[in-house]
């Protein structure tokens, strides 16, 4: 007749009662074990009701206890510190470590805008460059991207393609001759306004602003007057105005090549993965180790109790629960396993629940809320004081 | 092998068939059992000299009461009172007692007579007793078999016995 102890009472701990052995090195869970399972088991009726349970189930009960506690409080300090932490080095433990805020990833996190931008960023710009034909106005920079073995197709960024700059006809020994393109814009629009000197070659001291309008009037006379140089762009077809001539593409022309920026689509895609290797990438590898449970305050040990006792009432009930009802001489009883299921579940959420609530309430941003509220109170409070009145 | 029913579960069912019968109702009876040994008969099986008991054995029990009667006839007015008692088995096993007809239960100052016994109430219909294991001790089609299962109770229907006809005085219960 196999007979199972039960609870009696008295427990002994040795390292090694629990499943994991977690913390049965530590003197003072030592010590709690066998008080938790004393308390729990009187919490549960002993010994005015006989408990289905063994000092294991209490001290695998108190086990999983801290654990939780130690997982709900990194889970936190992960949530409130997930941008500092990624990137870190996984080398050592961060449970005893002070956690001050960096700008590391969220410098990454804007690499991508940096990139859209042309300001930075964390994909390369390319430099390429196609031959301009005469009387040829369309020009395929996917094909261009074949032709250099590119794969996965590019993304063009910027196009070299515009007329000379005002200041080159501004300044030209030739008065607008230089460039080839600036004589008539330059006469006209000099004439136009009536001033009668060529604009590069006036050695009278002018202010600047006369410089710029002059740059001013021969950009606008250049777009209105003459053809202005402009390209469009459409998945990558090019389409140049004017259409290029003989003397646009002539060797040594001024627009023989046509300069292009451009990425590799593939660099940006994958720009978005670094190797991450002893390095925090994800919740799963921030390196917190569990708790030690001696370094558990009498606030957190209180939650660690009052949690063993819950699972202690779930296990019970699980026990209690495994057969509806109970043969005894001649008839049947049913056990309340069901409801101490029940109260146990609703106490390990509630415990959860206010372990978190109060994790959350001393969270980097609560505490600066709350000191915010503070500072904000305190200076209404002072302004409540009467000012004095100085009399000079 | 079996799934439910087995010797820990039955552990279960013994903390709390105990716990209930020994805490919380705590009905209590007195066990004398028949020493056939002592009592002589004559040739027609009567226990003319009297009938023997062994030592008594307290037990926990449920008990079920019927409503006295009281029944009239030539000889005046008879007292009757029949009573169902119900044992957790493994409280007789440790007891050492296999209740049987003719047996004497005292409860309430009274004494009862076992008129039958019943021992059939088997949990998961299983009575571990009977495991039809083979010469190595296994059961062909389920090996283990003879660990599961639990023969929970033996119920005994008395009657009551007026104590001049039985050979037993209180000495110290």
């Amino acid at each position: 007749m196999a007979n199972i102890p039960i609870w009696n009472g008295t427990s002994t701990f040795y390292p090694g009662d629990t499943p994991f052995g977690f913390y049965d090195n530590d003197y003072e869970f030592q010590q709690d074990a066998d008080k938790v399972a004393k308390f729990c088991a009187s919490r549960l009726g002993y010994p005015i009701s006989e408990i289905e349970l063994q000092s294991g189930s209490f001290y695998t009960a108190f086990e999983e206890a801290v654990t939780v506690y130690g997982n709900e409080l990194y889970a936190y300090k992960v949530r409130d510190n997930m941008l500092s932490f990624e990137g870190l080095s996984t080398g050592s433990a961060l449970n005893n470590s002070i956690i001050t805020p960096t700008m590391d990833s969220i410098v990454r996190m804007s690499e991508q805008y940096g990139e859209e931008a042309g300001v930075g960023g964390n994909v390369d710009y390319n430099l390429g460059f196609i031959t301009l034909e005469s009387g040829i106005q369309d020009y395929d920079l996917a094909d261009w991207a074949v032709s250099q073995s590119i794969t996965g197709g590019i993304e063009i960024k910027r196009v070299f393609y515009q007329e000379a700059p005002a200041i080159d006809e501004l300044y030209s020994p030739y008065a607008g001759l230089g460039a080839g393109f600036g004589f008539d814009a330059q006469a006209a629009a000099l004439g136009s306004i009536g001033l009668g000197y060529g604009p590069g070659l006036n050695f009278l001291l002018m202010p600047l602003s006369y410089d710029m309008q002059t740059i001013q009037a021969i950009e606008m006379s250049n777009q209105v007057r003459q053809a202005n140089y402009s390209f469009q762009l459409i998945n990558n077809k090019l389409r140049l105005f004017p259409i290029p001539t003989d003397a646009d593409v002539a060797d040594g022309g001024y627009r023989q090549y046509l300069w292009f920026e451009y990425i590799n689509k593939e660099d940006r895609t994958n720009s978005a993965i670094t190797d991450g290797a002893t390095k925090v990438t994800n919740e799963s590898n921030v390196p917190f180790n569990n708790p030690t449970y001696s370094s558990i305050n009498s606030v957190g040990r209180s939650w660690v109790f009052e949690y063993t006792l819950a699972l202690s009432k779930e296990m019970l009930g699980n026990i209690r629960n495994k057969y509806s009802t109970v043969p005894i001489p001649g008839a049947e009883v049913q056990l309340n396993g069901a409801d101490l299921v029940a109260q146990g579940q609703t106490s390990k959420e509630a415990l959860i629940t206010r372990l978190r609530e109060y994790f959350d309430s001393t969270s980097r941003q609560a505490l600066l809320e709350r000191r915010q509220a503070e500072s904000a109170a305190r200076q209404s409070e002072i302004g409540q004081v009467p000012m004095q009145i100085y009399i000079g | 092998m079996a799934l439910f029913g087995s010797n820990r579960d039955i552990s279960l069912f013994r903390h709390v068939n105990r716990e209930l019968m020994g805490n919380v109702i705590s009905q209590q009876c007195v066990f004398y059992k028949h020493n056939l040994g002592k009592t002589e008969v004559n040739m027609y099986g009567e226990a003319t000299e009297g009938r023997f008991f062994h030592n008594p054995v307290l037990l926990y029990t449920l008990v079920e009461r019927q409503d006295q009667s009281y029944q009239e006839s030539d000889l005046g007015i008879n007292f009757a009172w029949n009573i169902t008692f119900k044992f957790l088995r493994d409280d007789l096993v440790d007891a050492d007692v296999v209740p049987e007809v003719g047996d004497i239960i005292m409860y309430q100052e009274g004494y009862y007579e076992v008129d039958s016994t019943n021992s059939n109430q088997f949990f998961v219909g299983k009575n571990p007793d009977y495991p039809f294991t083979d010469d190595n001790g296994n059961n062909p089609l389920n090996p283990g078999l003879e660990g599961f299962g639990y023969n929970v109770s033996i119920i005994c229907n008395t009657h009551y016995v007026p104590a001049d006809k039985l050979n037993i005085t209180r000495e110290r219960l």
